[in-house]
């Protein structure tokens, strides 16, 4: 199991099944306050679940960081169209691997929040669109969606209260793309993964053009806490406007690799030297990509920073999705862009211009570069080719590609410059005659 | 009173109807801001990210395609970031788009290459090697070169949006997108073209033009299509006497771009090796050529001779010439032939809707009626094979206003995709069917019912009588077969009513044989053909007739003709057409096809041989004395000279004939069809959905 | 008397001046065209009549753009274009020109369709006698046209920068 051993600095709330023998079933589940949360969202009004949420200060854990109880009463529950529950869990952010953790060790913890959040804005469906990469834990998945129509917590008139959910799984095809949002639903209704126009937003028309909760698997398997403990006992977890805890995907240059939960706010540097156990080998810190690599790179001097939303904005990245990659000081910085860039290039959906045309316009200069074959000019070129993409692009994956290539050239320019060949061949004109 | 919104672009205050998008408004307020995706009446995409503009207070650029103004909203067009995000787009569009300008057939009229020029990004920065992939044949006559394509998805959308046939989709992911058909290889589609003519670049290229010219090199002649009755206007682009290409990009005459496979190729019949060029008499049983002179000399002798011995003519008009060409036609037979066996093939009963609306002004729909109406009923026919035109336009106005549909028809027809009741009807049920909808029809605000053949005679009648039942405004519009069918009824090609839908009984004459009759005749003298071809399927009884035929080919027709006229079509003369809603649009005379002379020249020559005054054989008199003499027909010149359509009106009452339902008959052409002219289409016959089939949905 | 004197010193001096140009034309080097007897001789940018090129591989250049016709001032360039096939192959490009002709009774040797073709097909070349009894024979077709094929270039020498 990719899940290591606990940490004592962990403060395990999504985790604390984590390691019980058959944690996976709805006996272990319900043995350690399962469907508490649940069984208490039964006797509240929606509304009440909505504000609980609010004062949790869950904020969306699949990047964004948007408050999940704000996102949840944008739904009009007095629209006469059916209301989705989808779960993203098209976990496709390198470095991250959380969500796959949660759904793999407690499947039920995200029927819980599913329910929970049907309750809140009177669903009768829910969607794991899960991708495809993933194909045991729709298994693992498939068996718990079972166990709870078995046990009453799913199906036709739950508990004996008149509420109906159903929940069926979702197959990806394997593209980044579609854990944007509104691909993902494009593609859950069975159309190419592209995004939307937006607005109108999922909450008002998502899944098959109906009022949707779309949130990650993390913020949802928050939320069966929150209603256990209170929204303000989650929310003291973390910091303000930050609540909770979030699980942080360590990886890369430490001696302890891992998914660990630490509260919102912890610091950075702590995280790589104590829970991570320091760099392998003793060698020294480099870099820190804090939130998957959509993320602007952080520095070492710049990587004293507690790891919450509105720090690590801050600090000139993103928290992201809680994929933390530590990069020694053997690290190439060059190689890195190239392959992050290649990443980009290959999960870009097509559709629109400059997210197709600079991600593999990008891809090419840096590919040269790396290989010493680049030239002066383009070490700026890449910095202004990102720049352009910035913030013109129809969805994200453009600024998720440009933000992290302008970090990593305006970091560490003198690495890409060490690149160019020493001197420039003169290419001689072929004569046309 | 619909709601307005002000607001500010470019310093300008704009007052929109609220709803409208920034791109609009800035238009209206005379500001361009370039895009490649957005394409009025198509669904919003926003990919092309060209049409990005500042909008004060929203922390980035936003693309005004698919913004919609707000109250005092401050946008700006102009500004020092725009004009570099849009230099930036364009740059990243030529990264990867082949610069062979010189040999792309779009160059001179390709939007990309338009935009480069005036939002600059002429240099290129891109060193590395461009992404390449091998041109694909969609069909015989789409081509698609991938690296041109910049991914606007227009072909895609007007394919989907536009015509409800989805054969085009998006294959692959990133920068390898491309444009494919859904079929895998090939397109099974409608082969209109649509997609060509609306892409922005070359990617999207016709069999037909492609490296025959470039646009600036021919002279542009907007005229009327020859083929169906729905009377779309097609810009031809000609190069020596010889048509290139056929559109409407500048999206001018009522049918706006739209243009059908047979509007958009079909105009290769005037150039087959097959056509006449000269004009044939028989001599020894067989059809020799002669000149002018010596054919008009001895028709005009055999006419004297038979008119002298009191001898029976008929006259068989044609559903392809012009009001001029048809007018003249009648007046020469019944004045100087003096015979009123005088018919056409009907194709649908307009004279039995006249009748029955009795002179109601109004209850003939229009084009843009289509368009707008709330609601539609069409019985009995497959529009988007027979009518593909009046087709587009309820479609258009479902997806644009929500039009609601109903239809009845014998088998599954396209436009039950949207339609909110379909109702399938054996033959000759369709009214009892039709009556069944009554309930529902009564809830709508209005409506237009759309006919075919099946309604004809005393059922056009309960028809009306039904419609005026609904208690509801309702117009009609009675579906006929050809370019100018409905000229053909109007201008009195019919053995029992003059131009107008006067009975002959007031030009003192006896109603005349009609065609079968005509056909049938034992005793008939001489047979006078313009451009038909009714012995294709019915025989001539007399075999001593006289029989003088004019035409573009050796029809079954000719070729039991004594004597052969080669007529010019209708892409070689101007005149007027009058199409299935009655609209009168003008043709304009695009070629000279050597040895062929128009009908109404032709008629001139008959009449100076026979020394008769019928009057000038020249387009605008004939028109003017229509205009005079035929009620409905005085319409406003400068709306044709303008290339417009003008709806005619008859105005008369009652038209006191006999119900001949037996009489009419369409010849259910498909859209590889078109008659006799469309056997001599190349481009029809050469796609693999030819001949195509009716009621196939 | 002197004035007589003066006056044939003065002839003499005017008529050695003279004699002396001469002399010193007669010494230099003669820059008269000797022709028709021997070719005349041109500037590198005489325009000529055209020639149409061929690429590297014997293709021919003109992909019939039109761009010569259309910036052609007296109209004299007339072009029929024409798709390559796998079979027939002419130029490089996907269109070629089937017919291009020159109206030489109206070119007045400007140059700009050199100037405006964007693949070096059409140059001028230096020929010039082209004078005739009969301005039909001074329409130019394509053949008349075209330069000779040569024989392929020498492997091209093309350093890899980098």
């Amino acid at each position: 199991m990719l899940y290591n051993e606990p940490h004592p600095l962990e403060v395990r709330v999504l985790t604390r099944r984590f390691g019980l023998p058959n944690s996976q079933s709805i006996d272990t589940y319900l043995a350690t306050d399962g469907y508490v949360g649940f069984r208490k969202a039964l006797e509240m009004p929606p509304e009440r679940i909505i504000e609980e949420v609010k004062i949790s200060n869950l904020r969306g854990r699949g990047g964004a960081g948007f408050p999940a109880g704000l996102k949840w009463s944008f739904v009009p529950r007095e629209s006469p169209k059916p209301k989705y529950v989808v779960v993203n869990a098209d976990e496709g952010e390198p470095g991250t691997c959380k969500d796959r953790v949660l759904m793999e060790n407690d499947p039920h913890q995200l029927l819980e929040g599913m329910l929970i959040a049907a309750r809140a804005v009177g669903a009768e469906t829910g969607y794991i669109y899960i991708r495809g990469e993933y194909r045991y834990i729709i298994e693992i998945l498939d068996r718990a969606i079972e166990e709870a129509y078995a046990r009453g917590y799913l199906g036709r008139n739950i508990l004996g209260t008149g509420m109906n959910f159903d929940v069926y799984t979702h197959t990806g095809a394997g593209s980044y793309e579609c854990g944007e949002e509104s691909a993902l639903l494009e593609s859950l209704e069975g159309k190419r993964g592209q995004p939307r126009i937006r607005p109108p937003f999922p909450a008002v028309s998502g899944a098959f053009g109906c009022p949707t909760v779309l949130n990650n698997v993390e913020t949802f398997c928050a939320v069966p806490a929150i209603l256990r403990d209170g929204g303000a006992a989650f929310a003291a977890l973390g910091t303000p406007r930050n609540g909770g805890t979030r699980l942080f995907a360590l990886s890369g240059h430490v001696n302890r690799p891992g998914v660990y939960e630490l509260p919102m706010g912890f610091n950075l540097l702590r995280m790589i030297e104590e829970v991570g156990g320091g760099i392998r080998g003793g060698r020294k810190l480099k870099a820190v990509i804090p939130g998957g690599t959509s993320c602007p790179i952080l520095k070492a001097e710049e990587c004293d920073v507690a790891m919450d939303f509105d720090s690590v904005a801050k600090a000139g990245s993103m928290l992201g999705s809680g994929g933390v990659i530590v990069m020694d000081e053997t690290t190439d910085m060059v190689k890195v862009a190239v392959r992050v860039m290649r990443f980009y290039q290959h999960e870009s959906c097509g559709w629109c211009v400059p997210c197709r045309e600079g991600t593999i316009w990008l891809r090419k200069i840096l590919e040269r570069l790396d290989a010493g074959r680049g030239q002066p000019s383009d070490i700026d070129l890449v910095a202004e080719i990102s720049r352009n993409m910035l913030g013109r692009t129809f969805c994200p994956l453009g600024d998720a590609a440009a933000m992290p290539t302008i970090s990593y050239v305006q970091k560490f320019r003198e690495e890409f410059e060490a690149r160019l060949p020493k001197k420039v061949a003169v290419e001689t004109p072929l004569v046309v005659v | 009173m619909e709601e307005l919104v002000k607001l500010t672009i470019d310093g300008k205050q704009v007052e929109v109807p609220a709803g409208t998008l920034v791109i609009n408004a800035a238009k209206a307020a005379g500001i361009e801001i370039p895009a490649f995706c957005y394409y009025d009446g198509l669904a919003l995409q926003a990919a092309c990210r060209m049409c990005l503009v500042e909008v004060k207070k929203a922390p980035k650029l936003l693309t005004a395609c698919t913004l919609v103004a707000q109250p005092g909203m401050v946008v700006h067009t102009e500004t020092p970031a725009v004009v570099e995000a849009r230099k930036a787009m364009l740059e990243f569009l030529l990264t990867n788009h082949p610069l062979d300008c010189p040999v792309c057939d779009k160059g001179g009229e390709c939007e990309l290459q338009d935009m480069v020029f005036r939002y600059g990004a002429g240099e290129s920065r891109f060193l590395e090697q461009k992404v390449h992939t091998e041109e694909k044949q969609f069909s015989p006559l789409v081509y698609f070169d991938a690296p041109r394509c910049i991914l606007c998805y227009r072909c895609v959308r007007i394919c989907d949006e536009g015509l409800g046939v989805k054969a085009l989709g998006v294959v692959h992911r990133g920068v390898y997108t491309e444009i494919g058909p859904n079929r895998g290889d090939h397109l099974e589609c409608d082969e209109c073209g649509m997609c060509i003519d609306i892409c922005p670049v070359g990617a999207l290229t016709s069999g037909r033009y492609r490296y025959k010219t470039r646009p600036w090199e021919m002279q542009h002649v907007g005229t009327i299509c020859a083929h169906c009755s729905n009377g779309c206007k097609t810009t031809l682009g000609v190069r020596n006497d010889a048509i290139i290409r056929a559109n409407n990009r500048d999206r001018s005459g009522l049918n706006g771009e739209f243009l059908c496979v047979k509007g958009r190729f079909g105009f290769d019949f005037v150039e087959h090796p097959e056509r006449l060029r000269t004009p044939l008499v028989r001599e020894g049983g067989e059809l020799r050529p002669v000149n002018w002179m010596q054919a008009v000399a001895l028709v005009a002798r055999r006419f004297e001779e038979i008119r002298a011995r009191g001898g029976r003519i008929g006259v068989i008009g044609s559903n392809r010439t012009t009001n001029e060409e048809n007018y003249c036609l009648q007046k020469f037979a019944r004045q100087v032939l003096g015979t009123n066996h005088i018919d056409h093939h009907r194709t649908g009963d307009v004279v039995a809707l006249v009748d029955a609306l009795a002179g109601r002004t109004g209850a003939l729909a229009t084009t843009g009626d289509l368009y707008r109406t709330r609601a539609a009923l069409v019985i009995a026919a497959d529009l988007a094979q027979q009518q593909p035109f009046l087709a587009f336009q309820l479609r258009a106005n479902w997806r644009h206003h929500g039009l609601r549909l109903y239809a009845v028809t014998p088998g599954p027809v396209r436009e039950e995709q949207y339609a909110v009741r379909s109702v399938r009807c054996r033959p000759g049920e369709e009214l009892a069917a039709v009556e069944g909808l009554a309930a529902e029809l009564k809830g709508e605000p209005e409506l237009v019912i759309l006919f075919g053949d099946a309604v004809k005679g005393e059922l056009v009648h309960r028809l009306v009588a039904f419609g005026d039942s609904l208690g509801i405004p309702v117009k009609y519009v009675c579906l006929v077969d050809y370019a100018n069918s409905r000229g053909a009824a109007d201008m009195g090609l019919l053995p029992d009513l003059l131009p107008g839908y006067r009975p002959v009984a007031e030009a003192g004459l006896e109603r005349g044989m009609a065609l079968p009759e005509i056909l049938a005749a034992p005793d008939l003298d001489a047979l006078w053909v313009v451009g038909a071809n009714p012995l294709k399927d019915a025989p001539l009884a007399s075999t001593a007739a006289f029989v003088v035929v004019q035409d573009l080919f050796l029809t079954e027709t000719a070729r039991r003709a004594d004597v052969v006229l080669p007529a010019a079509s209708a892409y070689e003369k101007t005149g007027t057409f009058t199409n299935v809603c009655g609209e009168i649009q003008q043709l304009r005379k695009a070629i000279d096809f050597p040895g062929a002379k128009t009908d109404l020249e032709i008629f001139g020559l008959l009449a100076r041989a026979m020394r008769a005054e019928i009057g000038p054989a020249n387009p605008e008199k004939v028109f003017e004395e229509i205009r005079a003499t035929v009620p409905g027909y005085n319409v406003a010149l400068p709306v044709l000279a303008a290339g417009g359509a003008a709806p005619s009106s008859p105005q008369n009452g009652r038209v006191p004939v006999e119900w001949r339902p037996e009489l009419i008959r369409s010849a259910r052409d498909t859209l590889f069809r078109s008659g006799t002219l469309g056997r001599y289409s190349q481009a029809l016959n050469s796609v693999t959905e030819a001949p195509g089939e009716l009621y196939r949905g | 008397m002197p004035t007589k004197v003066n006056e044939i010193i003065d002839s003499a001096a005017a008529i050695a001046k003279g004699l002396g140009v001469t002399l010193k034309e007669f010494l230099s080097p003669t820059i008269t065209e000797d022709y028709p007897d021997s070719p005349p001789r041109f500037q590198e940018r005489y325009r000529g009549v055209h020639v149409l090129e061929r690429d590297e591989n014997g293709l021919e250049k003109c992909v019939a753009c039109f761009l010569c016709a259309a910036a052609c001032p007296s109209n004299c360039i007339y072009i029929e274009a024409a798709e390559n096939t796998d079979t027939i192959r002419i130029s490089g490009g996907e269109r070629y020109a089937k017919v291009y002709n020159i109206d030489y009774n109206r070119c007045i040797f400007c140059g700009y369709c050199v100037e405006a073709c964007p693949t070096d097909a059409i140059t001028h070349g230096h020929g010039f006698e082209i004078a005739s009894y009969d301005t039909v024979t001074l329409i130019w077709r394509k053949e008349q046209l075209l330069a000779q094929p040569r024989e392929p270039y020498p492997e091209a020498t093309v350093t890899e920068v980098g």
